[in-house]
């Protein structure tokens, strides 16, 4: 029974690597695709955010790895050694009790420093890349159980927060240029939700009452997946979007197939056809 | 004390596997269509049936079946699904045959997990439903699982695995829509008791935005441009992109076969209700008859006359049949006859001067400012049916909810944004609402209302300028 112990604390730190290693090939892993088998980020800030998330999961796989097997290793060195000396208790030791703390606050410390710079260009408003702050907000992403519905400003205008005559509706599209940043305005129409693009590694929470602005940038033209990642209520599944990365002709040539649509008359096909 | 542990941990963890792999999924939970409120109305005897002649719910579930095992009534202009094709050469008399030539006018796609099923339609060997073992496409020639008794003829028309549109269709509807609309249609899923406002009930067969003309149904785009937009102000979401094309369209049968199914139950009580409802075996019963008389008289109405009356509402120019069909024609879509008059000042100002005429009056119903506010959304109607005042007042629809005239300064279209679909509200009416048609109104007219009631939540008069922003928006 005393190796029971010992061998449970070896099999965690046994579980925790054999699921790390399938996660991949079981999808358990970031969203992969045939174009991207090995799920990498889609966006140049969501790379920085992995870059983040790995070092971190080192630093905890070496301390989880290495605190299991000193457990286990304490617990079988007992359970297999006769020892007739008498028990060494280290309870209160000073000098144990400062390393266990000064070793975690420097490597607290160091991961608060070193994520700053990435925390700020994604959260804060004045690192915003400069082309979000010389382009604006291209449009208003408006959250609503259990939709996405997009606003953006007529062809030639300014996105302003009050809708305008002339802008444009969609839903559950979200159409952004590709390779350069793009800026959006995030709202929820009743209760809380979460912009989610997993690809890119956004991620932002609707809170009913502000505009939030946030922005994203995707190099690569393609469709990515837009979903809710705050549980909304009964429809929340519901909430799953796309966005449409695509060279800035085709951003405008939809937006110009929307306003087309958008002031269908019931007649126009038969005009043209003229 | 140590083993006791032990086992304790072994039985929960043995309870927690088993729960897991066995699942919650497996309950032997059924679901079943409900009979209307309507249908309860009737007399027990014309609700279940009398001796061997069926009532109302066994006429219904003949026709539409059960949740579990639902029908392909072929007189529904209800596309069922399936791939249609005939028998290419008649199989060589008096032998058995495991093989057949056979013709698809589609393409027939073999799935591991799904049997390929051909039923025969017509011949001899009708309504016989054999399973495919193996398709050759090149040959035309397919092996069956058994051989067959009755052998068809060249030229008879199969269908493969039809009916496949009602079921996943059914499947589709369940996880995604029946927790509002109800696995009936009714409007009485676990989740719609909580929505304002509340979700359609089909059963009326009866849906508002459309874009037929007043007294047509829907049109098949109509249900699905909302199943892709949304119905904005409400809890209708958006199901794109989560459903594609094609589930699309089977959602939109199977919407259709329970609106189908809700109307035939309703038309099949008004057929009855007149001489065979509770109030009306109160009111007999008063004047003499005796319970048994009824029932006899009943029995006998269902014998001769109940067939003719079921070929009379769902056949002929006004049967639900060709209703159904008709909206899907060119000619129930409402087409403007003029392009829509430029959105100019001076229209918005002819658009709002007919608003307020007393000929159209928009504004007793939507207020002088389009907030929605108008003198009759004080009053208390009376329900036409019941004949008896609602508690509450304002307008009421066909559902019995209230249904307030849409405030137009929101900006929120329900039916949707684009002009022609403000011109479809106008020309058509909203169906089951207060909201009237206007099918008189010169188009050039409702194009003029349209510009204005655009316009509204950008400038409350024409010609005076944009609504000043809310003093919210200009402080910091």
């Amino acid at each position: 029974m005393k190796k029971f112990w010992a061998l449970f604390f070896f099999f965690w730190p046994a579980v925790a690597f054999w699921s790390c290693w399938i996660a991949r090939s079981r999808g358990w892993w970031f969203p992969a695709s045939e174009d991207n088998p090995l799920g990498l980020a889609m966006s140049p800030l969501g790379q920085q955010i992995d870059g983040l998330f790995y070092l971190i999961l080192g630093i905890v796989a070496v301390v989880f790895v290495g605190t299991q097997f000193a457990l286990g290793y304490a617990l079988w060195m007992s359970a297999t050694k006769e020892d007739s000396k008498p028990a060494h208790y280290s309870h209160g030791s000073h000098s144990l009790e400062l390393i266990w703390t000064i070793v975690p606050a420097f490597v607290l410390v160091f991961i608060a420093l070193y994520q700053m710079n990435v925390w700020a260009e994604f959260r804060v408003q004045s690192y915003f890349p400069n082309e979000t702050k010389e382009d604006g907000p291209k449009l208003e992403v408006t959250a609503r159980q259990f939709e996405w519905r997009m606003r953006y400003p007529a062809p030639g205008q300014v996105l302003s927060n009050q809708p305008q005559a002339g802008d444009l509706y969609a839903v559950n599209e979200m159409h952004v240029q590709t390779g350069r940043p793009v800026k959006f305005n995030l709202r929820t129409g009743d209760v809380q939700h979460a912009f989610f693009a997993p690809q890119l590694r956004v991620k932002q929470d609707a809170v009913a009452g502000l505009i939030i602005p946030v922005w994203l940038e995707v190099p690569k033209a393609g469709k990515y997946d837009l979903v809710c990642a705050e549980l909304c209520g009964w429809g929340h599944y519901k909430m799953r979007a796309t966005i449409v990365a695509e060279p800035k002709e085709k951003v405008e040539e939809y937006l110009r197939n929307l306003e087309q649509e958008q002031n269908f008359d019931g007649v126009a096909p038969a005009a043209a056809e003229e | 004390m140590l083993v006791q542990t032990q086992r304790q941990i072994a039985t929960l963890l043995t309870a927690v596997v088993v729960t897991a792999m066995s699942g919650c999924g497996q309950s032997g939970f059924d679901s079943h269509f409900v009979s209307s409120d309507k249908t309860e109305s009737l007399i027990k005897e014309a609700q279940n049936g009398v001796g061997d002649l069926p009532g109302v719910n066994e006429l219904v579930s003949d026709r539409f079946g059960t949740p579990q095992q639902l029908n392909a009534w072929m007189k529904l202009p209800v596309d069922f699904g399936g791939v249609s094709g005939s028998v290419s050469a008649a199989p060589e008399a008096s032998i058995a045959v495991e093989e057949l030539s056979l013709k698809f006018d589609g393409e027939v796609i073999q799935v591991d997990s799904e049997p390929l099923l051909v039923q025969f339609v017509t011949g001899a060997a009708a309504p016989a439903v054999v399973e495919i073992k193996r398709w050759s496409a090149e040959k035309g020639v397919a092996s069956l699982t058994a051989a067959m008794e009755t052998l068809p003829a060249e030229g008879d028309t199969v269908i493969l695995n039809g009916g496949s549109h009602l079921k996943t269709g059914r499947q589709l509807y369940m996880r995604h829509c029946s927790h509002c609309h109800g696995t009936s249609g009714d409007a009485a899923g676990p989740t719609a008791e909580y929505l304002n406002p509340r979700p359609r009930d089909y059963r009326h067969g009866v849906f508002k935005f459309t874009s037929t003309n007043a007294q047509s149904k829907a049109a098949r785009d109509d249900i699905r441009r909302v199943l892709q937009n949304g119905v904005p102000g409400t809890y209708m979401p958006s199901f794109v992109p989560m459903l594609k094309d094609n589930e699309l369209d089977i959602v939109v049968e199977y919407v259709r076969f329970l609106a189908l199914r809700g109307e035939f139950e309703r038309r099949l009580v008004s057929e009855l209700a007149p001489d065979y409802s509770k109030d009306a075996m109160a009111n007999r019963m008063a004047s003499g008859e005796t319970r048994s008389e009824v029932v006899n008289d009943l029995k006998e109405f269902l014998a001769e006359d109940l067939q003719d009356s079921i070929e009379g509402f769902m056949d002929g120019t006004n049967g639900l049949a060709t209703v159904w069909t008709n909206a899907n024609l060119p000619e129930a879509t409402i087409t403007p006859d003029a392009a829509r008059v430029p959105n100019s000042a001076e229209s918005r100002r002819i658009g709002r001067e007919l608003y307020l005429s007393k000929a159209i009056n928009c504004a007793d119903c939507h207020g002088i400012g389009g907030k929605g506010n108008g003198p009759q959304t004080t009053i208390f109607e009376k329900n036409v049916v019941t004949e008896t005042l609602y508690p509450e007042p304002g307008l009421h629809d066909v559902w019995d909810n209230v249904n307030q005239p849409r405030n137009l300064t929101l900006g929120i279209y329900r039916g949707g944004r684009r002009p022609i679909d403000l011109f479809c509200r106008i020309q058509a009416g909203i169906k089951g609402t207060r909201m009237p048609s206007f099918k008189n109104l010169k188009h050039e007219d409702i194009w003029h209302i349209v510009n204005y009631v655009l316009s509204i939540p950008f400038e409350p008069e024409p010609g005076k300028g944009p609504t000043p922003a809310p003093a919210a928006a200009t402080t910091p």
